[in-house]
Protein backbone atom coordinates (compact mmCIF):
# COMPACT_ATOMS: atom_id res chain seq x y z
CA UNK A 1 0.00 0.00 0.00
CA UNK A 2 2.73 2.31 0.88
CA UNK A 3 4.02 1.71 -2.60
CA UNK A 4 0.51 2.81 -4.18
CA UNK A 5 0.44 6.01 -1.85
CA UNK A 6 4.23 6.91 -2.76
CA UNK A 7 2.66 7.00 -6.07
CA UNK A 8 1.00 9.56 -5.43
CA UNK A 9 3.97 11.36 -5.43
CA UNK A 10 4.60 15.16 -6.59
CA UNK A 11 0.83 16.07 -7.46
CA UNK A 12 2.13 19.35 -8.63
CA UNK A 13 3.47 17.92 -12.06
CA UNK A 14 0.32 15.33 -11.87
CA UNK A 15 -2.07 18.45 -11.77
CA UNK A 16 -0.11 20.65 -14.39
CA UNK A 17 -0.48 17.70 -16.77
CA UNK A 18 -3.85 17.80 -16.37
CA UNK A 19 -4.97 20.61 -19.06
CA UNK A 20 -8.88 19.70 -19.23
CA UNK A 21 -10.74 21.73 -15.99
CA UNK A 22 -12.75 19.36 -13.42
CA UNK A 23 -15.18 22.07 -12.62
CA UNK A 24 -15.28 25.37 -14.57
CA UNK A 25 -15.86 28.93 -12.80
CA UNK A 26 -16.30 27.41 -9.45
CA UNK A 27 -14.93 30.26 -7.65
CA UNK A 28 -13.66 33.14 -8.61
CA UNK A 29 -12.87 35.98 -5.84
CA UNK A 30 -8.84 35.61 -4.83
CA UNK A 31 -10.07 35.57 -0.68
CA UNK A 32 -12.50 32.59 -1.13
CA UNK A 33 -9.76 30.82 -3.95
CA UNK A 34 -6.76 31.45 -1.27
CA UNK A 35 -8.98 28.98 1.23
CA UNK A 36 -9.22 26.23 -1.12
CA UNK A 37 -4.74 25.74 0.05
CA UNK A 38 -5.84 23.15 2.07
CA UNK A 39 -7.63 20.76 -0.72
CA UNK A 40 -3.92 20.08 -1.69
CA UNK A 41 -3.33 18.27 1.50
CA UNK A 42 -6.82 16.63 1.50
CA UNK A 43 -5.36 12.87 1.82
CA UNK A 44 -3.52 14.13 5.02
CA UNK A 45 -6.63 15.51 6.26
CA UNK A 46 -8.64 12.58 6.23
CA UNK A 47 -5.45 10.64 8.06
CA UNK A 48 -3.95 8.66 5.02
CA UNK A 49 -0.97 7.72 6.19
CA UNK A 50 2.50 7.58 4.47
CA UNK A 51 2.37 10.77 2.44
CA UNK A 52 5.37 12.79 2.44
CA UNK A 53 4.63 15.18 -0.36
CA UNK A 54 2.86 18.46 -0.41
CA UNK A 55 0.65 18.63 -2.08
CA UNK A 56 -0.68 15.26 -1.42
CA UNK A 57 -3.74 15.65 -3.42
CA UNK A 58 -3.46 16.38 -6.99
CA UNK A 59 -6.22 19.36 -7.06
CA UNK A 60 -5.58 23.18 -7.16
CA UNK A 61 -7.96 26.23 -8.62
CA UNK A 62 -6.42 28.71 -11.24
CA UNK A 63 -7.20 32.54 -11.36
CA UNK A 64 -10.02 31.64 -13.57
CA UNK A 65 -11.27 30.11 -11.12
CA UNK A 66 -11.28 26.91 -12.47
CA UNK A 67 -10.76 23.47 -10.92
CA UNK A 68 -8.16 21.03 -12.04
CA UNK A 69 -8.16 17.77 -10.79
CA UNK A 70 -5.64 14.58 -12.00
CA UNK A 71 -7.94 11.94 -12.48
CA UNK A 72 -5.42 9.36 -12.73
CA UNK A 73 -4.01 10.28 -9.73
CA UNK A 74 -7.10 10.20 -7.83
CA UNK A 75 -7.32 6.91 -8.85
CA UNK A 76 -4.11 5.67 -7.24
CA UNK A 77 -5.28 7.90 -4.33
CA UNK A 78 -8.97 6.08 -4.24
CA UNK A 79 -6.55 2.41 -4.30
CA UNK A 80 -4.83 3.80 -1.74
CA UNK A 81 -7.61 4.54 0.58
CA UNK A 82 -9.22 1.16 -0.18
CA UNK A 83 -6.37 -0.73 1.70
CA UNK A 84 -6.17 1.51 4.46
CA UNK A 85 -9.71 1.14 5.58
CA UNK A 86 -10.39 -0.80 9.15
CA UNK A 87 -13.10 0.00 11.65
CA UNK A 88 -10.26 2.25 13.59
CA UNK A 89 -9.23 4.32 10.80
CA UNK A 90 -13.09 4.75 9.40
CA UNK A 91 -13.06 5.93 12.99
CA UNK A 92 -11.06 7.91 12.72
CA UNK A 93 -12.12 9.62 9.50
CA UNK A 94 -15.36 9.73 10.55
CA UNK A 95 -14.50 11.73 14.02
CA UNK A 96 -12.42 14.26 12.47
CA UNK A 97 -14.40 14.87 9.66
CA UNK A 98 -17.62 16.05 12.77
CA UNK A 99 -15.57 17.80 13.92
CA UNK A 100 -14.03 19.79 11.50
CA UNK A 101 -17.57 20.22 10.62
CA UNK A 102 -18.80 21.25 14.36
CA UNK A 103 -15.78 23.45 14.72
CA UNK A 104 -16.88 25.59 11.21
CA UNK A 105 -20.14 26.32 12.58
CA UNK A 106 -19.40 27.13 16.47
CA UNK A 107 -16.24 29.83 14.76
CA UNK A 108 -18.90 31.13 12.93
CA UNK A 109 -21.23 32.06 15.40
CA UNK A 110 -18.35 32.73 17.73
CA UNK A 111 -17.54 35.24 14.74
CA UNK A 112 -20.72 36.69 14.21
CA UNK A 113 -21.20 37.27 17.95
CA UNK A 114 -18.05 38.89 18.20
CA UNK A 115 -18.89 42.48 18.31
CA UNK A 116 -14.73 43.83 18.66
CA UNK A 117 -13.38 46.97 18.05
CA UNK A 118 -10.04 45.78 18.13
CA UNK A 119 -8.36 45.28 14.40
CA UNK A 120 -6.25 42.77 15.62
CA UNK A 121 -8.55 40.71 17.45
CA UNK A 122 -10.90 40.85 14.11
CA UNK A 123 -8.21 40.26 11.93
CA UNK A 124 -7.27 37.02 14.74
CA UNK A 125 -10.66 35.64 14.62
CA UNK A 126 -10.87 36.27 10.68
CA UNK A 127 -7.67 33.99 10.00
CA UNK A 128 -9.38 31.27 12.80
CA UNK A 129 -12.21 30.93 10.67
CA UNK A 130 -10.79 30.88 7.19
CA UNK A 131 -8.70 27.90 8.79
CA UNK A 132 -11.58 26.07 9.55
CA UNK A 133 -13.24 27.03 6.03
CA UNK A 134 -10.52 25.67 4.22
CA UNK A 135 -10.39 22.09 6.23
CA UNK A 136 -14.04 21.83 5.42
CA UNK A 137 -13.52 23.07 1.58
CA UNK A 138 -10.79 20.32 1.96
CA UNK A 139 -13.74 17.55 2.70
CA UNK A 140 -15.95 19.11 0.13
CA UNK A 141 -13.48 17.79 -2.58
CA UNK A 142 -13.01 14.70 -0.99
CA UNK A 143 -16.64 14.18 -1.21
CA UNK A 144 -16.17 13.81 -5.03
CA UNK A 145 -14.86 10.16 -4.32
CA UNK A 146 -14.68 8.98 -1.06
CA UNK A 147 -18.30 8.01 -0.51
CA UNK A 148 -17.76 5.96 -3.77
CA UNK A 149 -14.85 4.13 -2.41
CA UNK A 150 -16.71 3.72 0.49
CA UNK A 151 -19.29 2.50 -1.40
CA UNK A 152 -17.28 -0.34 -3.63
CA UNK A 153 -16.06 -1.19 0.35
CA UNK A 154 -19.41 -2.12 1.31
CA UNK A 155 -19.77 -3.84 -1.73
CA UNK A 156 -16.73 -6.11 -1.61
CA UNK A 157 -17.87 -6.67 2.49
CA UNK A 158 -21.30 -8.23 1.12
CA UNK A 159 -23.51 -5.50 1.83
CA UNK A 160 -26.67 -5.78 -0.54
CA UNK A 161 -28.60 -2.80 1.12
CA UNK A 162 -29.32 0.50 -0.83
CA UNK A 163 -26.72 3.34 -0.23
CA UNK A 164 -27.63 4.66 3.15
CA UNK A 165 -28.90 8.25 1.83
CA UNK A 166 -30.07 10.66 4.59
CA UNK A 167 -33.99 10.06 5.62
CA UNK A 168 -34.12 13.86 5.17
CA UNK A 169 -31.42 15.89 3.33
CA UNK A 170 -30.65 19.77 3.96
CA UNK A 171 -32.35 20.18 0.35
CA UNK A 172 -35.24 18.49 1.58
CA UNK A 173 -35.39 20.54 4.72
CA UNK A 174 -34.81 23.40 2.68
CA UNK A 175 -37.99 22.48 0.50
CA UNK A 176 -40.37 22.57 3.78
CA UNK A 177 -39.26 25.89 4.93
CA UNK A 178 -39.51 27.72 1.21
CA UNK A 179 -42.64 26.59 1.19
CA UNK A 180 -43.89 26.96 4.32
CA UNK A 181 -42.76 30.77 3.41
CA UNK A 182 -44.68 30.86 -0.08
CA UNK A 183 -47.84 29.28 2.27
CA UNK A 184 -47.22 32.04 5.03
CA UNK A 185 -46.82 34.93 2.02
CA UNK A 186 -49.97 33.44 0.52
CA UNK A 187 -52.43 34.01 3.75
CA UNK A 188 -51.17 37.29 3.68
CA UNK A 189 -52.66 37.63 0.22
CA UNK A 190 -49.16 37.96 -1.63
CA UNK A 191 -48.63 35.00 -4.14
CA UNK A 192 -45.83 34.45 -5.49
CA UNK A 193 -46.47 37.14 -8.70
CA UNK A 194 -47.49 39.62 -6.41
CA UNK A 195 -44.82 39.38 -4.37
CA UNK A 196 -42.30 39.73 -6.79
CA UNK A 197 -44.13 42.35 -8.44
CA UNK A 198 -44.19 44.64 -5.92
CA UNK A 199 -40.76 43.70 -3.30
CA UNK A 200 -39.81 45.73 -1.42
CA UNK A 201 -42.46 47.59 -0.94
CA UNK A 202 -44.81 45.28 0.77
CA UNK A 203 -46.57 45.51 4.26
CA UNK A 204 -43.88 45.04 7.32
CA UNK A 205 -45.37 41.30 8.05
CA UNK A 206 -44.49 39.94 4.41
CA UNK A 207 -41.17 41.80 4.45
CA UNK A 208 -40.47 40.22 8.17
CA UNK A 209 -41.65 37.02 6.85
CA UNK A 210 -39.22 36.78 3.82
CA UNK A 211 -35.97 38.12 5.95
CA UNK A 212 -36.07 36.34 8.77
CA UNK A 213 -36.27 33.63 6.35
CA UNK A 214 -33.49 34.85 4.76
CA UNK A 215 -31.38 34.60 8.12
CA UNK A 216 -32.22 31.22 8.85
CA UNK A 217 -31.38 29.77 5.01
CA UNK A 218 -28.48 31.56 4.86
CA UNK A 219 -26.14 29.57 3.30
CA UNK A 220 -27.91 27.88 0.91
CA UNK A 221 -26.96 28.93 -2.35
CA UNK A 222 -24.26 28.54 -4.80
CA UNK A 223 -20.69 27.66 -3.95
CA UNK A 224 -19.08 30.79 -5.15
CA UNK A 225 -19.75 33.48 -2.30
CA UNK A 226 -20.10 36.04 -5.19
CA UNK A 227 -23.35 34.11 -6.56
CA UNK A 228 -26.43 35.60 -5.09
CA UNK A 229 -27.85 33.07 -2.60
CA UNK A 230 -30.77 32.47 0.21
CA UNK A 231 -29.22 35.28 2.31
CA UNK A 232 -30.44 37.87 -0.60
CA UNK A 233 -34.02 38.76 -0.43
CA UNK A 234 -34.15 39.55 -3.65
CA UNK A 235 -33.07 36.16 -4.80
CA UNK A 236 -35.30 34.65 -2.33
CA UNK A 237 -38.57 36.66 -3.81
CA UNK A 238 -37.46 35.06 -7.37
CA UNK A 239 -37.23 31.99 -6.38
CA UNK A 240 -40.49 31.76 -4.83
CA UNK A 241 -42.13 32.84 -8.38
CA UNK A 242 -39.98 30.51 -9.82
CA UNK A 243 -40.50 27.12 -8.04
CA UNK A 244 -44.18 27.83 -7.43
CA UNK A 245 -45.86 29.92 -9.49
CA UNK A 246 -48.79 28.20 -12.14
CA UNK A 247 -47.66 25.12 -9.70
CA UNK A 248 -50.64 23.08 -8.14
CA UNK A 249 -49.78 23.45 -3.97
CA UNK A 250 -51.45 20.03 -3.84
CA UNK A 251 -49.07 18.66 -6.11
CA UNK A 252 -46.23 20.02 -4.13
CA UNK A 253 -47.71 18.44 -0.68
CA UNK A 254 -47.83 15.13 -2.44
CA UNK A 255 -44.03 15.63 -3.40
CA UNK A 256 -43.28 16.97 0.30
CA UNK A 257 -44.97 13.81 1.59
CA UNK A 258 -43.17 11.74 -0.48
CA UNK A 259 -39.64 12.98 0.96
CA UNK A 260 -41.24 12.11 4.53
CA UNK A 261 -42.47 9.06 3.88
CA UNK A 262 -41.02 6.47 6.70
CA UNK A 263 -37.85 4.96 6.13
CA UNK A 264 -37.29 1.38 5.64
CA UNK A 265 -36.54 -0.22 8.83
CA UNK A 266 -33.18 -2.05 8.37
CA UNK A 267 -32.32 -4.97 10.86
CA UNK A 268 -29.12 -4.04 12.77
CA UNK A 269 -29.07 -7.23 14.44
CA UNK A 270 -25.77 -9.86 13.10
CA UNK A 271 -24.53 -7.25 10.68
CA UNK A 272 -20.71 -7.68 10.78
CA UNK A 273 -19.42 -4.68 12.86
CA UNK A 274 -17.05 -3.71 9.59
CA UNK A 275 -20.41 -3.37 7.11
CA UNK A 276 -22.23 -1.43 10.38
CA UNK A 277 -19.27 1.10 10.81
CA UNK A 278 -18.94 1.66 6.40
CA UNK A 279 -22.67 2.39 6.65
CA UNK A 280 -22.60 4.65 9.59
CA UNK A 281 -19.46 6.29 7.93
CA UNK A 282 -20.71 6.40 4.13
CA UNK A 283 -24.11 8.21 5.28
CA UNK A 284 -22.27 10.83 7.25
CA UNK A 285 -20.36 11.90 4.20
CA UNK A 286 -23.68 11.52 2.01
CA UNK A 287 -25.45 13.80 4.56
CA UNK A 288 -22.45 16.19 4.54
CA UNK A 289 -22.56 16.23 0.64
CA UNK A 290 -26.11 18.04 1.14
CA UNK A 291 -24.22 20.36 3.55
CA UNK A 292 -20.94 20.86 2.47
CA UNK A 293 -21.44 24.29 0.59
CA UNK A 294 -23.71 25.30 3.59
CA UNK A 295 -20.75 25.47 5.75
CA UNK A 296 -18.71 27.66 4.18
CA UNK A 297 -21.08 29.88 2.89
CA UNK A 298 -22.64 30.42 6.28
CA UNK A 299 -19.28 30.48 7.52
CA UNK A 300 -18.92 33.15 4.74
CA UNK A 301 -21.76 35.78 5.35
CA UNK A 302 -22.40 35.15 9.12
CA UNK A 303 -19.01 35.51 10.52
CA UNK A 304 -16.82 36.49 7.86
CA UNK A 305 -18.37 39.40 6.82
CA UNK A 306 -19.32 41.14 10.11
CA UNK A 307 -15.14 40.80 10.57
CA UNK A 308 -14.61 42.60 6.67
CA UNK A 309 -16.40 45.08 8.13
CA UNK A 310 -14.57 45.46 11.36
CA UNK A 311 -11.29 45.50 9.17
CA UNK A 312 -12.10 47.77 6.51
CA UNK A 313 -11.66 50.69 8.80
CA UNK A 314 -8.31 49.85 9.44
CA UNK A 315 -7.37 49.65 5.60
CA UNK A 316 -9.14 52.97 5.19
CA UNK A 317 -7.04 54.70 7.68
CA UNK A 318 -3.82 53.22 5.53
CA UNK A 319 -5.30 53.74 2.10
CA UNK A 320 -8.02 56.54 1.62
CA UNK A 321 -9.47 55.03 -1.52
CA UNK A 322 -9.97 51.97 0.02
CA UNK A 323 -13.42 50.44 -0.73
CA UNK A 324 -15.24 47.67 1.71
CA UNK A 325 -15.06 45.21 -1.30
CA UNK A 326 -11.55 45.36 -1.83
CA UNK A 327 -11.05 43.12 1.00
CA UNK A 328 -12.62 40.27 -1.44
CA UNK A 329 -9.53 40.43 -3.32
CA UNK A 330 -7.00 39.93 -0.34
CA UNK A 331 -5.40 36.27 -0.02
CA UNK A 332 -6.22 35.42 3.41
CA UNK A 333 -2.77 35.96 4.18
CA UNK A 334 -2.58 38.73 3.22
CA UNK A 335 -5.93 39.44 5.52
CA UNK A 336 -4.71 37.96 8.46
CA UNK A 337 -1.05 39.78 7.94
CA UNK A 338 -3.05 43.39 7.60
CA UNK A 339 -0.99 43.39 4.00
CA UNK A 340 -2.94 45.24 1.56
CA UNK A 341 -1.36 46.76 -1.79
CA UNK A 342 -3.78 49.36 -4.21
CA UNK A 343 -1.78 48.19 -7.42
CA UNK A 344 -2.41 44.15 -6.73
CA UNK A 345 -6.03 44.87 -5.70
CA UNK A 346 -6.91 46.87 -8.66
CA UNK A 347 -5.06 44.25 -10.80
CA UNK A 348 -6.85 41.42 -9.53
CA UNK A 349 -10.08 43.10 -9.29
CA UNK A 350 -9.61 44.10 -13.48
CA UNK A 351 -9.20 40.24 -14.01
CA UNK A 352 -12.10 39.28 -11.94
CA UNK A 353 -14.26 42.12 -13.74
CA UNK A 354 -12.61 40.57 -17.05
CA UNK A 355 -14.04 37.07 -16.60
CA UNK A 356 -17.68 37.95 -18.24
CA UNK A 357 -18.38 34.17 -18.46
CA UNK A 358 -17.55 33.58 -15.03
CA UNK A 359 -19.97 36.68 -14.27
CA UNK A 360 -22.55 35.49 -15.83
CA UNK A 361 -22.35 31.41 -14.95
CA UNK A 362 -23.39 33.30 -11.41
CA UNK A 363 -25.30 36.21 -11.84
CA UNK A 364 -22.79 38.66 -10.86
CA UNK A 365 -23.76 42.49 -11.54
CA UNK A 366 -21.95 45.55 -11.31
CA UNK A 367 -23.20 46.01 -7.78
CA UNK A 368 -23.14 42.34 -6.38
CA UNK A 369 -19.95 42.87 -4.47
CA UNK A 370 -21.14 46.09 -2.38
CA UNK A 371 -24.14 44.08 -2.03
CA UNK A 372 -22.21 41.36 -0.71
CA UNK A 373 -20.59 42.95 2.24
CA UNK A 374 -23.67 45.35 3.11
CA UNK A 375 -25.53 41.79 3.82
CA UNK A 376 -24.90 40.74 7.35
CA UNK B 1 -50.83 13.01 -42.52
CA UNK B 2 -48.98 12.38 -39.22
CA UNK B 3 -45.60 13.30 -38.41
CA UNK B 4 -42.70 10.81 -38.28
CA UNK B 5 -40.92 10.59 -34.92
CA UNK B 6 -37.45 9.83 -34.86
CA UNK B 7 -35.12 9.44 -31.53
CA UNK B 8 -31.96 8.55 -30.08
CA UNK B 9 -31.03 6.97 -27.13
CA UNK B 10 -28.55 8.39 -24.42
CA UNK B 11 -27.63 6.27 -21.56
CA UNK B 12 -26.42 7.28 -18.23
CA UNK B 13 -27.34 5.48 -14.83
CA UNK B 14 -30.92 4.96 -13.05
CA UNK B 15 -30.84 7.35 -10.07
CA UNK B 16 -34.44 7.63 -8.93
CA UNK B 17 -36.84 5.02 -10.26
CA UNK B 18 -39.66 6.20 -12.36
CA UNK B 19 -40.52 6.94 -16.15
CA UNK B 20 -41.37 10.76 -16.91
CA UNK B 21 -41.62 12.94 -20.23
CA UNK B 22 -41.78 16.38 -21.18
CA UNK B 23 -39.96 19.40 -22.38
CA UNK B 24 -36.12 20.14 -21.80
CA UNK B 25 -35.38 22.97 -20.07
CA UNK B 26 -31.62 23.48 -19.53
CA UNK B 27 -29.91 25.53 -16.71
CA UNK B 28 -26.48 26.82 -17.91
CA UNK B 29 -26.27 29.85 -15.72
CA UNK B 30 -27.36 31.14 -12.38
CA UNK B 31 -30.22 33.73 -13.86
CA UNK B 32 -32.22 30.19 -15.85
CA UNK B 33 -33.03 28.71 -12.23
CA UNK B 34 -35.33 31.58 -11.95
CA UNK B 35 -38.07 30.83 -14.86
CA UNK B 36 -38.13 26.58 -14.84
CA UNK B 37 -41.04 25.54 -16.62
CA UNK B 38 -43.70 23.64 -15.12
CA UNK B 39 -43.42 20.07 -16.08
CA UNK B 40 -40.20 20.33 -17.82
CA UNK B 41 -36.98 17.86 -17.62
CA UNK B 42 -34.32 19.93 -15.99
CA UNK B 43 -31.41 19.63 -17.57
CA UNK B 44 -28.04 19.91 -14.95
CA UNK B 45 -24.73 19.78 -14.84
CA UNK B 46 -25.46 18.59 -11.25
CA UNK B 47 -28.42 19.49 -8.82
CA UNK B 48 -27.18 21.53 -5.55
CA UNK B 49 -29.91 21.09 -2.52
CA UNK B 50 -30.43 25.16 -3.03
CA UNK B 51 -31.92 24.31 -6.02
CA UNK B 52 -34.59 21.78 -4.40
CA UNK B 53 -37.77 24.03 -4.22
CA UNK B 54 -37.71 23.86 -7.32
CA UNK B 55 -38.15 20.13 -8.14
CA UNK B 56 -41.93 19.98 -7.02
CA UNK B 57 -42.25 21.73 -10.56
CA UNK B 58 -40.42 19.48 -13.02
CA UNK B 59 -41.34 16.13 -13.79
CA UNK B 60 -37.91 14.91 -14.36
CA UNK B 61 -33.85 15.23 -14.30
CA UNK B 62 -30.59 14.46 -16.55
CA UNK B 63 -27.80 15.37 -14.84
CA UNK B 64 -24.22 15.47 -16.32
CA UNK B 65 -22.68 14.58 -13.23
CA UNK B 66 -21.56 10.84 -13.22
CA UNK B 67 -21.46 9.16 -9.68
CA UNK B 68 -24.78 7.44 -8.46
CA UNK B 69 -23.90 9.10 -4.99
CA UNK B 70 -24.65 12.81 -5.63
CA UNK B 71 -27.33 15.67 -4.76
CA UNK B 72 -29.28 14.57 -7.68
CA UNK B 73 -30.13 11.46 -6.63
CA UNK B 74 -30.83 12.49 -2.97
CA UNK B 75 -33.12 14.93 -3.46
CA UNK B 76 -34.99 13.21 -6.45
CA UNK B 77 -35.24 9.64 -4.54
CA UNK B 78 -36.58 11.96 -1.63
CA UNK B 79 -39.22 13.70 -4.18
CA UNK B 80 -39.79 10.82 -6.46
CA UNK B 81 -38.83 12.44 -9.38
CA UNK B 82 -37.70 9.91 -12.08
CA UNK B 83 -33.82 11.13 -12.50
CA UNK B 84 -30.78 9.75 -15.15
CA UNK B 85 -27.55 10.84 -14.18
CA UNK B 86 -23.82 10.56 -15.90
CA UNK B 87 -25.37 12.10 -19.30
CA UNK B 88 -22.29 13.79 -20.43
CA UNK B 89 -22.33 16.76 -22.48
CA UNK B 90 -26.31 16.56 -21.61
CA UNK B 91 -26.41 20.67 -21.63
CA UNK B 92 -24.98 20.64 -25.38
CA UNK B 93 -27.16 17.87 -26.17
CA UNK B 94 -30.15 18.75 -25.46
CA UNK B 95 -31.81 22.41 -26.26
CA UNK B 96 -34.71 24.17 -24.37
CA UNK B 97 -38.12 22.48 -25.79
CA UNK B 98 -36.58 19.10 -26.95
CA UNK B 99 -38.72 16.34 -26.29
CA UNK B 100 -37.28 13.69 -23.99
CA UNK B 101 -38.09 10.67 -22.13
CA UNK B 102 -36.09 10.13 -18.74
CA UNK B 103 -36.41 6.37 -17.62
CA UNK B 104 -35.13 6.64 -13.87
CA UNK B 105 -34.59 2.85 -13.74
CA UNK B 106 -32.48 2.13 -16.36
CA UNK B 107 -30.51 5.78 -16.75
CA UNK B 108 -32.17 5.68 -20.46
CA UNK B 109 -32.80 9.43 -21.51
CA UNK B 110 -34.68 9.58 -25.36
CA UNK B 111 -34.62 12.14 -27.34
CA UNK B 112 -37.88 12.06 -29.99
CA UNK B 113 -37.58 14.22 -32.89
CA UNK B 114 -40.18 15.68 -34.88
CA UNK B 115 -39.36 14.95 -38.75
Amino acid sequence: MLDEVKQVGNMAQAAARSAQPYRRHIVGLPLQRSLFRQVARAATTIGLPGLTSEPDFPARLDENGDLFLDRSQVAVLTKALRSWFTPETLEFMHTTHAAACDALVDASENAARAATSLDGAARKLSEDLANRMALVLAYGILSKFVPDVLLRALADAGDVEPPPFPETSAGAELMRNTFALYEACCVLNYTPQRLQREWPGVPAEVFQLVSEFCNRQTGFGPLAWDAPGYEDPNYVVRLLHSAFSEVDAEQVRRRLSFAKRPAVARSTIDVPAKIAVLRRVLGFWLDFMERETWYVRRAFYLGMIPLLQQLAAGYRQKIPAFQLADLLFLDIRELAAGIADPAVIHTRRHRYMENTEYLSVHGVDSSRLATILGSS
Amino acid sequence: MSAETSTTVYSGLGASPGRASGKAYVIRNAEDIMAVPAGSILVVRILHPHLAPLLPRVAGLVVEEGAILQHATTLAREFGIPAAVGIRDARSLFQDGDLLEVDGYTGKVIERHID
